[in-house]
């Protein structure tokens, strides 16, 4: 049989596919009563492509048909994403699994966050050459115009950013952007990652100290306790989805680096998004909440709710049920 | 035997019905291009948003405008690829002038997660500066993926494989040669007969001189050199097209 004669045999099944796949395409599928036909019609003509493949009808023929495959391939296989339930379905259920299933990595990076800061947090006052030199001159003028004896961070807050929703849209662009940046870093077989948790945890136990050595730490508690849970933790868990990303590079384990690095890219990405949703619920907080001038009592007792709120969220959300045997 | 690498940039992918289908995957320079492309556009979009801001700015208090910039650069910079790509044609405006568009290693349309992953990992890829690592990947793996890609399992891709449905006219000097169909002296190996075939089928698109000297490459095949040469080839590549047979064969049923 000749390329022609196969053409001319077979020409309007190919046609057909076209005209169902472009209708389909177009939306109306419902309205379509032929696009039943869809599957069928679509593997005849990869049989025809493979017959025409191994026969070597020439790369006209054989590149249309590859053409049609292709088409019809996308047309079948895309997908409906799953709306609302399935978003609600990633909030409550996944991203607080996969956060718990990553025990280890949560250890890891908590110390890699904590230790810097506690370190700093408690060294400064003592000795505050470091934070000095990490924080550097205007740093410094920055915490003292805010949390020093005398000011309020309000004050100076109204003042940088002269409103709420500023502040809000500086958080956002600011600390989402670091807990990305932290998640891409762990591409970098996780030193990315390490250096950002380290970094970040340094330079906010700085501030602690620094805040304790120069200026009013009960501002400072106050300011930070309504925002503090879901920030921190948040870029802590940036830095489990950078880990979990550079240990699958670093560590394939049983598969091929390639594929595992493709799955760890998978678990990785519900907690980075987990965890930049986090960190944006933070800035509504700092931006729409603590800097409006309530006492500190009130301001404790809102942080010590969000801090439950958030740690029963990720610890007890969607808890896995143990069926009894 | 050292197997020939392809000299084209078509990636067979096998689907779950057992077909192949072949990719054309787009190397770094067309995506080069397609970046600045984008570079450009992402630039006068941060304009836009500038001026927008400052016209409005005065309404809303200074400061609030500059929010409402940060958080439309913070929009821009982090998922302008991600907005495009998953729209209808799955390309950002650089890539669709290019011809370009963004697919599963598969061939299926990407998805929302592949498309976030790649474009998160832009940062990686982007670093020390220019895309350096990205290139670095790009050309040391068999489908063009920079990392951010090879995380996603994703290929950046021609998006028109439809090749012209039109039959190559077949030039008056070109059909000259076009004769008696004759059986080639010896057993041709498939990737042999595949050449010939691809020679008769390409040969109308070339000069008259191109093709006599391409011709001139198989003589001890054909025997001859120059316009016989051709023809002799010629003849061997239709009596293969007609499935071994000296004239065209009915349909078999």
């Amino acid at each position: 049989m000749t390329p022609a004669q196969f053409e001319k045999e077979n020409e309007g099944r190919w046609e057909r596919l076209q005209t169902l796949l472009e209708g389909v395409e177009a939306g109306n599928s419902k309205t379509m009563p032929d696009a039943a036909e869809l599957p069928q019609l679509f593997r005849q003509t990869c049989h025809d492509l493979s017959v025409a493949q191994h026969r070597m009808y020439g790369p006209r023929l054989v590149g249309r048909l590859n053409a049609l495959a292709i088409h019809g391939y996308r047309v079948l296989e895309r997908r409906i994403s799953g709306g609302w339930e399935r978003l609600a379905m990633l909030v409550f259920m996944e991203f607080p699994r996969s956060f718990r299933r990553e025990r280890g990595l949560f250890l890891f990076c908590m110390s890699l966050f904590w230790l810097p800061f506690l370190f700093l947090a408690i060294w400064t006052p003592f000795d505050p050459e470091w934070a000095m030199s990490i924080l550097g001159p205007d740093g410094m003028i920055q915490l003292e115009q805010m949390y020093g004896s005398g000011t309020s961070p309000y004050d100076y807050m109204r003042e940088e950013f002269g409103s709420n929703f500023g502040m809000f849209a500086f958080y956002i662009w600011n600390n989402v952007g670091i807990g990305l940046r932290t998640f891409a870093g762990g591409l970098l077989g996780g030193v990315g990652s390490i250096f950002f948790l380290v970094f970040n945890g340094a330079s906010i136990g700085a501030a602690t100290g620094y805040v304790h050595h120069a200026c009013n730490p009960e501002t400072f508690y106050s300011f930070v306790a309504g925002h503090s849970a879901p920030e921190l933790l948040g870029i802590v868990i940036s830095g489990m989805a950078g880990m979990r990303l550079g240990l699958s590079l670093v560590k394939p384990g049983q598969y091929d680096r390639k594929t595992s690095l493709v799955l760890g890219g998978r678990s990785a990405l519900v907690l980075i998004a987990g965890a930049s949703v986090m960190i944006a619920c933070a800035a509504v907080i700092e931006g729409f909440w603590s800097a409006n001038p309530f006492p500190p009592l009130v301001r404790y007792s809102v942080g010590g709710v969000v801090w439950l709120l958030t740690l029963g969220y990720l610890f007890f959300s969607g808890k896995e049920r143990v069926h009894a045997a | 035997m050292v197997s020939a690498l392809p000299a084209d940039t078509l990636q067979p992918v096998e689907l779950a019905d057992g077909v192949e289908i072949h990719l054309r995957v787009a190397g770094p320079a067309a995506r080069s291009v397609a970046w600045l492309l984008d570079l450009i556009l992402f630039i006068a979009l941060i304009l836009v948003l500038l001026l927008l801001v400052s016209v409005i700015g005065p309404g809303l208090g200074e400061q609030t405008a500059q929010g409402l910039f940060l958080l439309g650069l913070f929009f821009l910079s982090w998922f302008y690829n991600v907005f495009f790509e998953m729209g209808k044609r799955a390309a950002t405006p650089g890539q669709r002038f290019m011809g370009l568009k963004v697919a599963s290693v598969s061939g299926a349309p990407v998805r929302w997660p592949q498309s976030i992953i790649r474009n998160l990992l832009r940062v990686i890829d982007f670093m020390p500066g220019c895309y350096l690592f990205g290139l670095m990947c790009c050309l040391f793996t068999r489908r063009f993926q920079r990392l951010g890609d090879l995380v996603a399992d994703t290929v950046v891709i021609y998006a028109d494989v439809r090749p012209s449905k039109a039959k190559p006219s077949l030039s008056p000097e070109a059909a000259a040669y076009l004769t008696e169909p004759v059986a080639p002296p010896t057993a041709l190996s498939r990737a042999e007969q595949a050449a010939l075939l691809q020679f008769l089928e390409r040969a109308p698109h070339w000069s008259e001189a191109r093709r006599i000297e391409l011709a001139d490459v198989i003589e001890p095949l054909t025997g001859r050199s120059g316009p016989a040469g051709l023809r002799r080839a010629q003849g061997m590549a239709l009596w293969l097209q007609n499935g071994g047979q000296s004239t065209p064969s009915a349909p078999r049923s």
